[in-house]
């Protein structure tokens, strides 16, 4: 078996995972990277995109993340970020709702503040919807 | 003394209300459960987020430049307060005890502008009258319970954009930090300027890293995120606290009500014994004369 590591990732609301894995690829800011064990201490910032774990027992999960940030040090690989969802528990009524607003703030044209927030909105959107559509 | 008629209808009184205490306490109870598992789980992100900032910044050369670490260009004088208090009272002491801190470091720093955000009617009841209205400088209407995340962002972004601008010189939050259901501490914590202290490893240095794109681009954000965690915490550690203290005060409530109970009952019953004994007396006495007659 392939050798595994430490990997989390927190949320302010809550710890959305924790458990050994044996590679993580991920998307960040500078383009898409892995992680296998024994990797040189990192940190780097993570785009608003979808993350693929390869857990211990080969099984593939997958996180849709709103940004963050991610550090590798010694075998741990900690996953800083405001909001992520699984697959399952993506609310696509809800987020459907979210991008139609967005979008509609977008077209409409607001100030360049609301306007900002509603990329945001959009983008976050966009992603929790490619997570389930795959 | 109170007729029996009397005792009855406070008995009655006092029955009613221990309920409603009791209720009031198993409210308090559910919503503390809920709120517990926040505060634990934010306290996971803050504490790891402060981790990774302090491990970022000690890879890095001594000084910084970050416009958070330094109040120069600041006017000093301004100190800008976030004060946390709760929407409803029937919770001891909690809103006092914080609110009494804030004035005592409003009263202590006299010579500088102390200007107030307040999170929580109670605060902004106290801080709308009386000697201190000076210092307020808004409410934010929106009950503390449903300040949710992205609410403290925008609160967040908006003091971090005007520390930058050099509208004031200091940021402090003034919360309640949970420690158990019987035990939270009125608290104070400088937010800005960041110091470097509040960094340190404590000597564990941890080597070289790979940073992407580049340390000051990661601190660039990172610096905001991390006010932005704190604040939070912040709003849920008095949360916490506050369902905790008025759980206590409601525990404590229902078993005075019960006690004085109790002593009514006894009451009661004295009362009762005292009018059959006077009502024989009188009718014996009453015999007696006939006889005697």
């Amino acid at each position: 078996m392939a050798k595994t590591f430490k990997f989390e990732i927190v949320t302010p609301e809550k710890v959305v995972y924790s458990d050994s894995v044996q590679s993580i690829s991920a998307d960040g800011t500078e383009g898409a990277f892995g992680v296998l064990a024994d990797h040189a201490p990192l940190i780097t910032e993570l785009r608003t995109s979808i993350l693929t774990v390869n857990d211990a027992n080969n099984k593939t999960v997958q996180f849709a993340l709103d940004g963050g940030f991610l550090e590798v040090i010694a075998n741990n690989v900690i996953v800083l970020t405001d909001a992520c969802v699984a697959e399952g528990e993506v609310n696509v009524e809800k987020t459907r709702a979210d991008k139609e607003s967005a979008e509609k703030t977008l077209s409409s044209g607001g100030s360049a503040e609301e306007k900002e927030k509603a990329q945001v909105n959009l983008k976050r959107a966009n992603t929790w919807l490619k997570l389930v559509n795959k | 003394m109170l007729s029996t008629r009397e005792i009855k209808q406070r008995i009655r009184s006092i029955t009613s209300i221990k309920q409603i205490t009791r209720a009031m306490e198993m409210v308090a109870a559910s919503r503390l459960k809920r709120v517990e598992f926040r505060v634990i789980a934010s306290r996971t992100y803050t504490e790891k987020m402060h981790q990774v900032l302090s491990r970022l910044i000690s890879c890095r050369p001594p000084e910084i430049s970050h416009p958070l670490f330094t109040d120069e260009g600041h006017k000093a004088g301004n100190v800008k307060i976030v004060l946390i208090t709760g929407d409803k009272g029937l919770c001891g002491a909690y809103n006092n005890n914080i609110i009494k801190k804030t004035v005592e470091f409003i009263r202590e720093n006299a010579s500088k502008k102390v200007k107030l955000i307040l999170l929580g009617k109670k605060g902004n009841i106290y801080f709308s009258k009386g000697n201190f209205v000076y210092a307020k400088e808004r409410y934010i209407p929106e009950p503390v319970e449903k300040f949710g995340y992205n609410k403290v962002q925008t609160l967040a972004a908006q003091l971090v954009a005007g520390y930058e601008e050099g509208e004031f010189g200091e940021l402090h939050i003034f919360f309640t930090k949970f420690n158990t259901v019987m035990q939270s501490f009125p608290t104070s914590i400088r937010l800005l300027p960041l110091e470097k202290d509040m960094f340190d490893l404590k000597g564990k240095s941890v080597g070289e890293y790979i940073i992407e794109p580049s340390a000051d681009q990661i601190l660039e954000h990172l610096f905001p995120k991390y006010i932005e965690t704190q604040l939070y915490q912040c709003i849920l550690e008095s949360l916490t606290s506050e369902f905790a203290a008025r759980r206590v005060a409601m525990i404590a409530a229902t078993e005075n009500a019960g006690e004085m109970i109790d002593e009514l009952t006894r009451s009661y019953n004295k009362a009762r014994q005292e009018a059959i004994t006077k009502e024989l007396l009188e009718v014996i006495s009453g015999a007696e004369a006939l006889i005697q007659g």
